[in-house]
């Protein structure tokens, strides 16, 4: 009971948070060089983690695809098996996971600190809203990068694909053949559908990392705890939303 | 000369009237623990009120209800007039709170600490933010300061450039939790200057929260004391260098007094 | 690290994805982006099979456009087709559903037309024809050989004997017997005929010594060789064959659809019976067989093709049987 309220609360205050946020955009022009600085945090020293991962994620998918599917001569159907779990699934999926545990965790810890060494108590006596400054420039930012992540996710995965489908003997599928079969089967809404979901998984995990980040009590020790419970919250939703999403999409 | 009951802008000299502070029986609880209860003062426009109290007696989150950071359970906190719990006082009245580890913000530069606030309300243009980043700087002396980032700051240091941080809003009312806690001596003199100095020169209503029996003795216009969330006197400092009562007397006389009969009381 | 240099690195990153989006976009839609280009064409279907949105439209193998859209359009499927503005498609050109190996996808093949046709308009419909696909090729070929089957099956029940009643052969066998001192009397008729027939005397003596004849014979199996020939090297040509067998073309046609060859061949079978009965009831004598010699040289020829014919049918295909049967009853 006393947990449900506390989910009950914590959703609650993030709604508000949201609501806050949304009503602070017509500063968001003011707030450029904050935005550019989280664009950058988010987006850019994201990418090279999101693309070794795609490439081995692509890799591995052509690898299995090539070991089951050689056994009853469809190998050259790889580039669409790869092409198509990249772009509605895996590529997105990844970027998310990603986004939690590497800036999600970053989020979350900074503005727990910030709470807890009464920074953001500062903002407010200062009429500052947090929400203004701290949330909504990151809420922003993921929104402009995700989109982008997840591009580059999907293209790395797919030559990763390719390379592997290539190099591995007893694959050896022409890297032309593969691609033919990708661009067969893989149409720009499968990559668009992705792309939407990627924006709400962002989305989503920059607002729960804020929230529980914000609502952080209690001394150092809490700092951790808030990380912790904002990056499983954030997986957790992920995978649900996942589900939903996907089916909304189709 | 401006009488007391005008606050100088630091800055532009113009004078805006200084603004009090009202508790009228205010109490708060943090579930079944009761921190305040029915608290009732009156800082007036102008003078540097002083709250002593042992730790733990709830004078911070006294200050916080000032400021609207805490919602009091029941009873009512004023700012100038104003509710203290509606948000929007704290556009209308210039507060600023010195916090007790100074909530300086970690990620920026001192001069960028001092400069958000002025920023972010597009009080001036850059170059006369940096007029007043760098007065406010001056008047603590932290002029070598400016490019440093809080961490690699003294403790002492950090509660000037808070002090600082605060000047620059340019406050009606300041207020301070445990300004001189940490601090060695020599720093704690200097810190309670500085606030004699901002209440003489500036005319800036001050609430300080300190357990510093000397600090509030030197500066303090009054003093209040508050023991387990009661408040238990206002007075004048003179009149709290030989306390009658003897629970202040045991708080302001420190106990490792062996003397003092209360300590081998404590002892046996 | 200057906010400057992050905030251009952002942008180059921005841009970059922004770039991205757009290539993938253009390369995976073939250009979808810009829907608009193209004109349309409708082709209706009785069955569009696997044919789906985004299949390629090609032209004697060449690509010129996309399935736009398919749908039922009362009682037949349609399929909109989106044509590259640059090419024209002549009037009398005809779309067939093709399919691209045994799992791949389908595509909209448009065969040239004929030249100086004027070509369809923007929206116009174009012709269609069903195609072959290996199901209704199969089909045929099953019922023809059904076919076959029917009619040397009446063959062989005359020559054989059917239900317990004797056949050609042992009546044949108890006419000999019966009658060996008459065939003894005869035998040396025989060899006076075998000595007209050595000088060409007579029908049989014509068939044997004239050498067109046999020429002819050969010349006739040479062409259903090549036919054959033809028959398996693709399935198309397979078709073909059965469209012209089931249209009456071709000797083969002629013999199984063909009404008065079906009668003749009947009529032969009739014939035979008729003789064997015949032969069973003592009427008639050797002589009278060996008078009307053309008579049981058919019979004979006949007998020995269908024979093969039943051989070849036994361990062939169906593509093969109609070439062994073709081959051996002409």
């Amino acid at each position: 009971m006393k947990q449900l309220i506390a989910i009950l609360e914590g959703i609650g205050s993030t709604v508000r948070m949201l609501v806050r946020a949304a009503g602070f955009v017509p500063t968001l022009p003011r707030q450029l060089p904050r935005f550019m600085d989280q664009c950058y945090q988010i987006g850019y020293t994201t990418l090279p983690i999101v693309s070794v991962l795609s490439f081995f994620i692509g890799s591995v998918l052509a690898l299995q695809a090539g070991y089951s599917m050689e056994s009853f001569g469809a190998k050259e159907f790889i580039g669409s098996l790869v092409g198509l779990s990249m772009a509605r699934e895996l590529g997105p999926m990844m970027v998310a996971i990603l986004l939690a545990g590497r800036v999600g965790s970053a989020i979350a810890a900074e503005l727990a600190s910030m709470k807890v060494y009464q920074e953001v108590d500062a903002l407010v006596t200062m009429n500052i809203p947090p929400e203004r400054i701290l949330v909504l420039p990151r809420l922003a930012a993921v929104l402009v990068m995700m989109p982008v992540l997840t591009i580059i996710a999907n293209l790395v995965g797919w030559f990763g694909g390719a390379i592997v489908a290539h190099s591995v003997e007893f694959i050896a599928l022409d890297p032309e053949k593969y691609f033919e079969t990708l661009r067969r089967f893989t149409k720009f809404d499968d990559v668009a559908s992705g792309l939407v979901k990627a924006e709400v998984f962002g989305f989503v995990v920059v607002t729960i990392c804020c929230s529980i980040g914000l609502n952080t009590r209690g001394g150092p020790r809490e700092i951790g705890a808030a990380v912790t419970k904002a990056v499983v919250v954030s997986l957790i939703l992920i995978l649900v939303l996942d589900y939903f999403l996907t089916k909304a999409l189709m | 000369m401006s009488d007391c009951h005008q606050t100088r802008n630091p800055f532009t000299h113009d004078e805006s009237p200084a603004v009090g502070v009202k508790l009228e029986h205010v109490s708060k609880n943090f579930g079944a623990l009761a921190v305040l209860k029915d608290v009732s003062l009156e800082v007036h426009p102008g003078e540097i009120f002083v709250l002593m109290g042992p730790s733990g007696s709830g004078k911070s989150v006294l200050l916080k209800h000032i400021v609207g950071l805490e919602l009091p359970t029941s009873g009512k906190v004023s700012v100038a007039g104003l509710d203290a719990s509606d948000p929007t006082t704290r556009g209308k009245v210039r507060m600023a709170l010195v916090f007790q580890a100074g909530a300086l913000f970690n990620s920026l530069s001192v001069y960028d600490n001092l400069a958000l606030y002025l920023r972010e309300h597009r009080v001036t243009n850059e170059a006369g933010i940096r007029e007043k980043v760098m007065r406010a700087l001056q008047i603590l002396s932290l002029e070598n300061a400016a490019r440093k980032s809080p961490s690699e700051l003294s403790g002492g240091m950090r509660k000037r450039v808070a002090i600082a941080r605060a000047l620059v809003q340019e406050p009606q009312l300041l207020l301070y939790d445990e300004p001189t806690s940490e601090l060695d001596p020599v720093m704690s003199a200097t810190i309670s200057e500085i606030i004699a100095t901002l209440k003489d020169e500036y005319h800036v209503t001050s609430f300080v929260v300190s357990h510093d029996r000397s600090l509030a003795l030197s500066i303090a216009d009054r003093v209040g004391i508050l023991m387990g969330g009661r408040l238990l006197t206002v007075a004048p400092p003179a009149a709290l260098r030989e306390p009658t009562d003897p629970q202040i007397a045991d708080f302001l006389n420190p106990l490792i007094d062996v003397k003092n009969p209360r300590f081998k009381q404590l002892e046996a | 690290m200057t906010t400057k240099e992050n905030t251009a690195r952002v942008g180059l990153f921005f841009l970059l994805g922004v770039a991205l989006i757009w290539v993938t976009s253009e390369t995976l839609s073939d250009g979808k982006a810009i829907k608009s280009r193209g004109y349309p064409l409708v082709a209706g279907f009785d069955n569009l099979k696997e044919l789906k949105q985004g299949d390629d439209v090609r032209m004697a193998g060449v690509k010129i456009g996309s399935v736009q859209e398919t749908r039922l359009a009362g009682r037949r499927a349609e399929a909109v087709l989106r044509i590259d503005p640059v090419v024209q498609i002549a009037g009398d050109a005809t779309a067939t559903i093709g399919s691209a190996g045994l799992l791949g996808t389908n595509y909209i093949a448009i065969d040239l037309g004929s030249a100086g046709v004027a070509p369809l308009a923007a929206g116009a419909e174009i012709r269609t024809a069903t195609s072959a696909d290996l199901n209704t090729i199969m089909t045929q070929l099953g019922e023809l050989g059904g076919k076959l089957d029917g009619a040397l099956g009446s063959i062989g029940e005359v020559l054989k004997g059917k239900d317990g009643q004797p056949g050609m052969f042992q009546r044949l066998d108890a006419l000999l017997a019966e009658n060996s001192s008459k065939v003894d009397a005869t035998l040396t008729n025989l060899q006076q005929v075998t000595d007209k027939l050595n000088r060409g005397e007579g029908t049989l003596g014509k068939l044997i010594n004239d050498p067109r004849l046999h020429d002819e014979l050969l010349a006739a199996a040479g062409d259903l060789k090549a036919a054959t020939a033809e028959a398996r090297t693709i399935m198309t040509s397979a078709q073909a064959i059965v469209d012209r067998v089931k249209t009456g073309q071709g000797s083969l046609g002629t013999l199984i659809y063909d009404d008065k060859a079906g009668q003749d061949l009947k009529a032969i079978a009739a014939n035979l019976k008729d003789v064997s009965d015949k032969l069973a009831k003592g009427e008639g004598t050797l002589g009278k067989l060996i008078n009307d010699d053309s008579l049981f040289r058919e019979a004979q020829g006949t007998l020995r093709k269908a024979d093969r014919a039943l051989d070849g049918m036994g361990d062939s295909g169906p593509i093969t049987a109609v070439g062994v049967v073709a081959g051996a009853l002409f």
